[in-house]
């Protein structure tokens, strides 16, 4: 069930109007209910899943036909017979199967070699300097998404436009553009034991609406509103559409909400929700073992989300990614250390799939980075950026990666331009 | 601007500030200086600083000899028994997990839980086992939550909380872990009222910041590391082609783990957010040049005290150029002393860093002329750190109506002066802590070498702000785990609205709750009997209320 984004935030401003608001959040109010303009209009999300730890790339998203991936892996190379082919040079984890009807029609890609122009292989560093947006130099105090929302403005104003599942907000989405954490969609907002939530709720909106002054005032509008949106929209209730089956566990809850509140039409513009368990220095295993249950939880939650999503998927693009990938050698304890080069995946409206993108650089020792890592062909940022600029309509791009210039030339191409 | 009063801000000292300044009362400076010379006002404490004097009792604050509080220094060990360790004892218990975890993984190969050998994990990264030092590690985070509500040396446990941040390392980063309890007793608390140089040349050597800056990893280009060479000597020397081998496969352990080149992060931090600041005037030139001076400064095997150590061989002997100073070929350790030495007293560093002190204790903008005082006091008494925040202190802009409950309150400032306000005690598990890390602001875990801002922009959003409401009703409530408290003897029941509201004003907010506060509170106590959940509900809502979360 669907209602329109506008005809809420309609309802919301003329419910807050009741509760004598001041005029500063009114002129929000109104601009809310403004006419909305492209990339809002469109209603487009990006949804970002980082998975922290560092995944295997060359175990996810196989390159089977280059002879140094079988040598240098003799205990935890994906075996050929259970590769699934995606181009007859690269495959797909088994366990990640239930992904290839949207691989077929087109709508999921795949960029492998990708990575970070910063060889740091410190998860620390790493994922700091993917998040920030600016390899290199640790003093960024904002994230790119923010950065986005920071410099693209005319997107229509509302409070779950950037929105995190987890207990705290990810460097990705942090900065001075509002952004909400939400652990959970059941329980977000003013808990009251044994009494009436709405009205401790109310309680505490009519505290700050006659006290509270500048930010303090302000924030706590878009707290409130964004309770109310929640508690009208009740997005919770929805079943998942199509039969789709999302795994237990953190993961799947977090992309279940995530359809949620998409379904639930609230301006999701910027999703992000991250996954761990990818840092296999011992035992990786193969076809079956740690790495596999890992990659088959991944590979069973974006199959729920995109058979949930069903037709809304062509406004939504699912983005994959980890801090660098692992050694291309196995080592001692049939696990990989960290390395440089990753693989990330690209699934949704708009992409142009059924391909592996970006540069290959080969597996060969004197094609490695190091003479160990795979070498990285392209930088995260011209990924990124291509996504932000033809999923999003970003036009900004130097300002949300600063110091990093980027553009079509640069793009490696995975949505249709 | 500073307004005409130079004589009688030299004249402070011996006269209240609230007569040198009309629109501070008394009892408005007493709720003041608590609210930013310590976690905020405990009970009947307004009252009391308010006999001594606001300027006096922040004159004793900063006069203690020690940051540690006598009295609670002798209690606080037996409920953290983390206090009676050494950083000896700490590396003893890391190389042993790390051996246990390494046996563990031999033993059970097949077992996909089985942590990793060597490597701590870092966020989303699989978690070791629950262990001695991960309760440690809690340990430490509520330590800090124990000695700032129940400390008599508030203003000493405020610096320690600032250095701590200016000299940020994040306890997730590998081997910072087991170096941080010693980097917070041994390098940030001694030095916390005392030389900026000491503190700056303190936290420089410390292993918990050479690893997390990487500076235990930088060495000259092309240096090579004894046993390396040892070994390339044995490989030239080597007869058979068993032995061969066998030293070709240690040659390439050890060229694995051998850190190759100059890196620089220390030294970009160093200049940008520890002295200088990123307007302090310097160029990629200086930064590389500083990375050259502080090669050899690293970490001791855990053999040989896991301490601080210089290498030699790691060393670049060559000359170098710095700001303007000059560091002549053939140097050693000394020269990076030298260098630290120099940055201290810099005037970029004095204005830098004067100017963040006045940030956190005055205004997020920070106003010239308390920068001004900061810097002269610092020109005039070497750095001496008491002696900046008392100039802070006795400026006019402390004092000034339009700074007093200008800075919203950091989650942390929150939570304590939230059970400060309501006489909580802290109990020694991690129960609190954790309610700090849902604000957003979790103890030791910042990741980035910045710390925590300390400006409203970054702690102000709508997510956060549900969540300080729904810590202030359980913490109203009695409810807030971690938190023992007797409400009963700081606002008893009452079924008198009024009498209700006057004692929640009077204890929490100096007598300076807004109207709009009360009415607004009172409202919602109207249909309740209970006097109990009439007291929860009203000290949840003056709690989670506006108001309370500026200072």
């Amino acid at each position: 069930m669907t209602v329109s984004r506008r005809a809420f935030m309609r309802g919301g401003a003329l419910a807050l109007m009741s509760f004598g608001l001041d005029p500063l959040f009114l002129d929000r109010a109104a601009y809310a209910v403004a006419p909305l303009r492209q990339g809002a209009a469109r209603g487009k999300t990006l949804v970002c899943l980082f998975q922290r730890g560092a995944v295997d790339g060359l175990s996810m998203i196989v390159p089977f036909s280059d002879a140094a991936y079988y040598r240098d892996r003799p205990r935890i190379a994906i075996p050929r017979n259970r590769v699934i082919n995606l181009d007859d040079q690269f495959g797909l984890h088994p366990g990640m199967a239930g992904l290839m009807p949207w691989w077929r029609d087109g709508s999921l890609a795949v960029v492998h070699a990708v990575g970070s122009p910063t060889s740091t292989r410190s998860h620390f560093d790493a994922q700091d300097y993917m998040e920030s947006g600016t390899p290199g130099r640790k003093s960024t105090l904002d994230g790119w998404g923010n950065r986005y929302c920071q410099h693209h403005t005319e997107h229509v104003e509302t409070p779950f436009r950037a929105v995190a599942f987890g207990p705290q907000l990810p460097r990705t989405l942090a900065g001075s553009a509002p952004a909400l954490a939400i652990d959970d969609l059941r329980t977000f907002g003013v808990q009251n034991r044994g009494g009436s939530q709405d009205r401790l709720s109310r309680a505490f909106e009519s505290l700050y609406q006659g006290s509270a002054t500048g930010l303090l005032a302000t924030s706590s509008h878009e707290g409130f509103e964004a309770v109310r949106m929640l508690r009208e929209a009740d997005p919770s209730r929805n079943p998942a559409a199509n039969g789709a089956q999302y795994p237990a566990g953190r993961l799947g809850q977090s992309l279940r909400q995530i359809a949620q509140l998409i379904r639930a039409d609230l301006g999701l513009e910027i999703a992000f929700a991250d996954v761990g368990g990818w840092d296999t220095h011992v035992n990786q295993g193969a076809d079956q073992g740690q790495l596999s249950q890992r990659l088959g939880e991944l590979g069973r939650a974006l199959t729920a989300f995109a058979t949930d999503m069903g037709e809304h998927m062509a406004n939504v693009v699912v983005l994959t990614m980890s801090e660098f990938g692992r050694t291309v050698r196995e080592n001692g304890n049939a696990g990989t250390d960290h390395g440089r080069a990753t693989a990330m995946m690209v699934l949704g409206g708009g992409v142009q799939g059924g391909k592996v993108h970006g540069r290959w650089p080969g597996l060969a020792t004197e094609q490695r980075e190091d003479g160990r890592d795979l070498t990285v062909t392209t930088d995260f940022r011209d990924l990124f950026g291509e996504i932000l600029a033809r999923h999003l309509g970003a036009r900004d791009l130097g300002a949300v990666f600063p110091g990093h210039t980027t553009g079509a030339e640069a793009f490696p191409g995975v949505m249709r331009g | 601007m500073r307004p005409p009063l130079c004589l009688l801000a030299l004249a402070l000292p011996l006269v209240s500030p609230a007569s040198a300044q009309a629109p501070l009362s008394a009892r408005d400076s007493a709720f003041h200086v608590l609210n930013r010379l310590a976690w905020g006002p405990a009970p009947g404490q307004v009252d009391a600083v308010l006999r001594e004097g606001a300027l006096a009792w922040a004159e004793r604050q900063l006069g203690v000899a020690r940051v540690d509080d006598p009295k609670l220094a002798t209690r606080l060990p037996e409920r953290f028994p983390v206090l009676a360790l050494r950083q000896a004892d700490f590396i003893q218990l890391f190389v042993a997990q790390q051996q246990q975890q390494q046996a563990a993984a031999r033993a059970q190969p097949d077992d996909p839980m089985r942590p990793q050998p060597g490597v701590p994990p870092a966020p989303g990264t699989r978690p070791a086992n629950r262990n001695e030092l991960r309760d440690l590690g809690s340990q430490t985070q509520q330590l800090v939550l124990a000695r700032a509500t129940a400390s008599e040396h508030q203003a000493a446990e405020v610096l320690v909380d600032f250095w701590f941040n200016h000299f940020n390392v994040f306890y997730g980063k590998g081997l910072v872990r087991p170096y941080l309890h010693s980097y917070v007793e041994e390098a940030i608390r001694p030095n916390a009222l005392g030389k900026f140089e000491d503190l700056l040349i303190a936290t420089a050597r410390h292993p918990a910041m050479l690893f997390y800056l990487d500076n235990a990893q930088s060495v000259a280009d092309g240096a090579v590391p004894p046993n390396l060479q040892r070994l390339q000597q044995a490989q030239r020397q080597a007869r058979r082609p068993g032995q061969a081998a066998r030293t070709d496969s240690m040659m390439r352990r050890a060229q694995q783990r051998m850190p190759t080149g100059i890196n620089e992060n220390y030294a970009r931090e160093l200049l940008e957010l520890h002295t200088l600041g990123v307007d302090g005037g310097y160029t990629q030139g200086d930064i590389e040049e500083i990375a050259r001076i502080l090669t050899g400064w690293g970490i001791a095997r855990p053999g040989q005290g896991a301490g601080f150590v210089y290498s030699a061989w790691a060393h670049d002997r060559g000359a170098k150029t710095v700001l303007g100073m000059t560091f002549p070929a053939g140097g050693g350790e000394d020269e990076g002393v030298r260098l630290l030495q120099a940055l201290a007293s810099h005037p970029a560093t004095m204005h830098n860093v004067s100017a963040k002190l006045c940030g956190r204790l005055v205004a997020d903008a920070a106003p010239d002329g308390c920068i001004d005082d900061a810097v002269s006091a610092w020109r005039r008494t070497g750095g001496e750190i008491r002696e900046v925040v008392r100039a802070i202190v006795h400026s006019q802009d402390f004092w000034a109506a339009a700074n007093v409950g200008s800075k919203v309150k950091t989650p942390l400032e929150f939570v304590l002066s939230a059970v400060r306000a309501v006489g909580g005690t802290v109990d020694d598990t991690p129960r609190l802590s954790a309610a700090v890390t849902r604000l957003g602001q979790p103890t030791y875990l910042k990741t980035e070498p910045t710390g925590y801002q300390e400006t409203q922009e970054d702690w102000v959003n709508s997510g956060a702000l549900l969540n300080r409401m729904n810590l202030a009703m359980a913490l109203a409530a009695g409810l807030l785990p971690g938190v023992s408290v007797n409400l009963e003897a700081v606002i008893p029941r009452t079924a008198d609205r009024d009498a209700l509201l006057d004692a929640i004003d009077a204890r929490l907010f100096g007598g300076k709750l807004s109207r709009n506060t009360r009415s607004a509170i009172a409202a919602e106590l109207a249909d309740i009997r209970d006097p109990q959940t009439m007291r929860a509900m009203a000290l949840g809502l003056a709690l989670g209320g506006p108001e309370f979360q500026r200072q």
